[in-house]
């Protein structure tokens, strides 16, 4: 069962200001992880794992190779906690 | 001498680099031999810490300097192979000179070479190449070692078209001798970018550049670290080389042939080593006997020797993808990582086969062990860039087609790089030991060796084999939650550095089939499929570990 915290996008903010020097109130959905972040692509990875450890997704790694961005990161596990919650429902 | 240095001359005018000639990297090698019997006294330089001038110039007179720098600006125009040919004949003789140069043909020019306008090339390739001016390099910082993302030194905009320069370096090798400095500075805007990257060229007499006192090392004492100071150094926006905000993707491509060329000169080292080794065991008696004649001597020295070759092996197979920048960048982690560790297993086994003596500086062992520390930890420590590797090895098994995204498109690519290589690799060794098979009646290798290296061949692809399945398996077990699990990236980029080495081998030896290189390649396969074994196996859960880690620190996983 996938955990669902109350404000999604406020968690994910959390965790990608945790991984980069970039302090959460600065972090916009349309910042690139990697150009506007500093986030290499090990840490982008990274940061994509970790989302899956703590919400309990199912995330392909061929999936999370193709987000780039905040919102992407966003809208990934938006879709991915729908399917969860629909397959419990 | 002059042969050397004319060789280079007529090869540079239409060398690209990459691809480096036989011949010129011959007379290349032979021509710096002679050079650093007659003028380097390794012992002398570790006493002093330091290079002397007359030493440096006589390199300088030898071309070294410029030996990949475009023969438009005065230099030899070779390729990474040639670079490493030359670390590795220096590091033969000493470290430290072997450190300076090759920083400067490394990270110290190659970001102008590679990427630099042409006005920054015109300002600084000719001092460079003939070696009037010495480059150094500065990345690291208090808070940004391994983790370059951190990087805390700024260059924003200040007048129209200047920048200005602020931050402080740690370990700025080569710093107390340079002139030219390519620095790694945080770039907020530039090129679009909020938090850009640029790589900046900065000069000695820059205003506000403060170059720090000599560090005291453990190893590499004659080679020059410092710190270096950044207090609002104003210069022009040109100072920026290639791509304002891509300083990170610049980065990655100088660091790529940094890391070869030291790999490079771990090879001359341990061949240096391996040398005192042999010299020792055959002329050491114990119990009545020479050393030599002992079992485990000779297992030892079977492996030390089974290791240099495996080294020689990547180092060349890293140089010849030089024009291939994402494989290059993989290759060269795996390849940095190999000839550290296996420089240092090589130094280490010499002092131990010296018995007490290896442990008196008197004998110069004892230095080989303290420069063979070092290569271990700069230009990314060994453990970070395992998991890097193993990162990558995760990545290549979930990159299908093209790439949708910068991610995707660079794990691709690599992955797709990889593939070739290890097809390529594979392929030739199987063609090579078929072909040598076919010649046994020339008596050109014996029936033995052809079998030892047909043998070799198959076990290294079946370590390619367990290892991809093993790999495979752990994807499609945990999807993406795999990358954040730092101890089985570790594993697994540890399997990928001893898969490259039994595949490098297995190239070389089936291009070069003498027996004593069989011997070696089928020798280091072994120890690459036990290592594989024990790799493979089933880790612990990490209970116990986080108990001790969290009793000595208070830190939890």
């Amino acid at each position: 069962m996938p955990h669902l915290p109350a404000d999604l996008d406020r968690h994910v903010t959390e965790l990608i200001a945790s991984l980069c020097t970039v302090p959460a109130a600065q972090i916009a959905p349309t910042d690139r992880l990697r150009e506007d972040l500093g986030l290499d692509s090990v840490s982008s990875m990274e940061l994509l794992s970790l989302l899956a450890e703590e919400l309990d997704l199912d995330i392909e790694v061929e999936e999370a190779m193709a987000v780039t961005t905040v919102e992407g990161t966003l809208e990934m596990a938006r879709r991915h906690l729908a399917a969860a919650t629909r397959e419990a429902v | 001498m002059e042969a050397a240095r004319a060789s280079l001359g007529s090869a540079g005018a239409a060398a690209d680099p990459g691809d480096d000639d036989g011949e010129v990297i011959a007379a290349l090698t032979q021509g710096i031999d002679r050079f650093a019997s007659a003028r380097i006294d390794a012992a002398r330089i570790d006493r002093e810490g330091r290079i002397d001038r007359d030493l440096l110039a006589g390199l300088a007179e030898l071309g070294l300097f410029g030996l990949s720098i475009d023969p438009a600006y005065g230099g030899a125009g070779l390729g990474l192979g040639a670079v490493c040919a030359a670390v590795a004949a220096l590091s033969r003789h000493d470290r430290s000179v072997a450190t300076t140069v090759g920083l400067h043909l490394g990270l110290g020019t190659r970001g102008l070479s590679a990427f630099g306008a042409a006005g920054l090339r015109e300002r600084y390739l000719p001092g460079l190449a003939a070696g009037t001016t010495i480059a150094a390099f500065a990345a690291t910082e208090p808070q940004a070692g391994s983790d370059l993302g951190a990087i805390a030194t700024r260059a924003v905009s200040g007048a129209p078209g200047r920048l200005r320069v602020d931050g402080n370096k740690l370990y700025v090798t080569n710093g107390g001798l340079a002139d030219v400095f390519t620095v790694v500075a945080c770039a907020p805007g530039a090129g679009g970018a909020r938090r850009g990257h640029s790589l900046l060229v900065l000069e000695r007499g820059d205003r506000g550049l403060e170059v720090g006192a000599e560090e005291r090392k453990l190893g590499l004492r004659g080679s020059s670290t410092t710190t270096l100071h950044l207090d609002g150094v104003d210069v022009g926006e040109e100072r920026v080389i290639g791509e304002p905000g891509h300083g990170l993707d610049h980065l990655a491509h100088v660091l790529a042939w940094g890391r070869t060329a030291m790999a490079a000169g771990c090879v001359g080292a341990a061949r240096s080593a391996l040398g005192r080794a042999a010299e020792q065991v055959a002329t050491r008696r114990q119990f009545g006997r020479a050393l030599s004649s002992f079992e485990v001597v000779r297992e030892q020295l079977a492996d030390m020797a089974a290791l240099a070759f495996a080294m020689e092996a990547m180092v060349e197979a890293t140089a010849a993808v030089a024009g291939d920048h994402p494989a290059l960048a993989r290759a060269s982690t795996l390849c940095k990582v190999f000839c550290s560790e296996a420089g240092w297993a090589i130094a280490d086994l010499t002092v131990q086969l010296h018995g007490g003596s290896g442990f008196i500086e008197d004998t110069g062992v004892a230095l080989l062990l303290r420069d063979a520390r070092i290569p271990r930890i700069f230009e990314g420590a060994n453990d970070v860039l395992r998991v890097h590797a193993g990162a990558a090895e995760v990545a290549g098994a979930g990159a299908t087609g093209a790439g949708t995204g910068t991610a995707a498109g660079t794990a691709t690519a690599t992955a797709t790089a990889t593939a070739t290589a290890t097809a390529t690799a594979t392929a030739t060794a199987t063609a090579t030991a078929t072909a040598t098979a076919t010649a046994t009646a020339t008596a050109t290798v014996t029936a033995t060796a052809t079998a030892m290296l047909a043998e070799a061949v198959g076990a290294a692809r079946e370590i390619e084999r367990r290892i991809a399945e093993y790999r495979d398996g752990l994807v499609a077990k945990h999807g993406v939650r795999l990358l954040s699990r730092q101890r089985t990236l570790h594993r697994l980029g540890s399997l990928a550095v001893w898969r490259a080495a039994a595949l490098a081998a297995t190239a070389r030896a089936a291009a070069d089939p003498r027996p004593e290189s069989i011997a070696g390649c089928a020798h280091v396969v072994e120890m690459a499929r036990r290592q594989a074994e024990a790799l493979l196996g089933d880790p612990s859960d990490g209970g116990a570990i986080d108990v001790i880690a969290r009793s000595l620190t208070g830190a939890r996983a």
